[in-house]
């Protein structure tokens, strides 16, 4: 063994540790679908009422669905084209971990809407959000823990700004936010030695 | 006998054979692991995962546990406390092998 051997088997070791620990199905298109998503909500509400609570709930829950429709289909496709388990130890715990944010911002968003105080729920989100990405460090990949700080900070500047800035900041956050994580999962992607270890190790 | 040869030469075999380094590296990451999850993350055969896992416990570095959940049979694996020692060591010998030749470019 020389050295070029011995620096590649503790790339190899160091790649199958982070395998088993860290969830590492998401994709740079799921990160680029989102924020584009984000993005043609943010711009509907040019044509569209953001006061009235139907049209913004119904943006913004389409916005949602979309972005988790994205993340799931291309964690799928990933975890074929890797031949990995998709509903992995480390896929559960990232679902765990984000289970008690999502719970919160679904309670916070009947709350809201029913006080017909909407326009402040973009901070909100924002905040459970951020909490939520931040609750899932150990298991998910670097650039969601800088993410979840960014939006944990947007969410309390979106909630200091009031309502005048609740679309915007949702364009800004969720939109730019999440096409940011696309391009940094993207550079990653292209960067990372990707081993076939199902293949090599057998 | 060069440095560099003598540190090759260190290296546990029993690690150093790809396929149980590839079980040590994923249980070293984790506290335990079914054996069916081992399996498919490496994308091993049972056979194959059965007797480097069995080569792995004679040695002392691998620990099994065997029980029933719901009725069903469920091994367990992880390393023990001297699989870790025995890992942590094969990666300082590599680190080392790496310096090294990084050392040779330089001169």
């Amino acid at each position: 063994m020389n050295a070029r051997q011995a620096a590649m088997n503790l790339e190899v070791i160091r790649t199958l540790m982070e395998r088993t620990t860290q969830y590492q199905l998401l994709t740079a298109r799921a990160g680029l679908a989102a924020g584009s998503l984000a993005g043609v909500g943010a711009l509907s509400f040019l044509w569209l009422d953001r006061n009235n609570p139907w049209q913004f709930g119904i943006v913004w829950g389409l916005v949602f669905a979309g972005s988790l429709l994205a993340a799931a289909i291309g964690t799928v496709l990933r975890g074929r084209e890797r031949g990995e388990l998709v509903w992995s130890r480390q896929a559960r715990a990232v679902v765990t971990a984000l289970l008690p944010s999502l719970f919160a911002a679904l309670v916070l968003s009947g709350y809201f809407f029913a006080r017909d105080l909407h326009l402040w729920l973009p901070g909100v989100w924002m905040l459970c959000y951020g909490q939520g990405a931040l609750a899932t460090a150990a298991y998910a990949p670097k650039p969601i823990r800088s993410l979840g700080t960014a939006v944990l900070l947007g969410g309390a500047l979106t909630l200091y700004l009031g309502p005048d800035w609740a679309v915007p900041a949702m364009g800004i956050v969720f939109g730019l936010g999440h096409i940011g994580l696309g391009g940094v999962l993207f550079a990653a992607e292209r960067r990372s030695m990707v081993p076939r270890l199902h293949q090599s190790v057998a | 006998m060069n440095a560099l040869r003598r540190l090759v030469d260190e290296l546990d075999p029993l690690l150093h054979e790809r396929g149980r380094l590839a079980i040590v590296s994923v249980l070293a990451a984790v506290d335990r692991i079914p054996f069916t999850e081992l399996r498919d993350n490496l994308g091993m055969t049972d056979g194959n995962l059965s007797v480097h896992l069995q080569k792995l416990e004679e040695k002392g570095y691998v620990s099994l546990d065997k029980q029933f959940v719901a009725r069903r049979p469920l091994t367990s694996c992880g390393l023990t406390k001297g699989g870790r020692q025995a890992f942590a060591k094969y990666l300082e010998h590599l680190q080392a092998i790496v310096e090294q030749g990084r050392g040779r470019q330089r001169a």
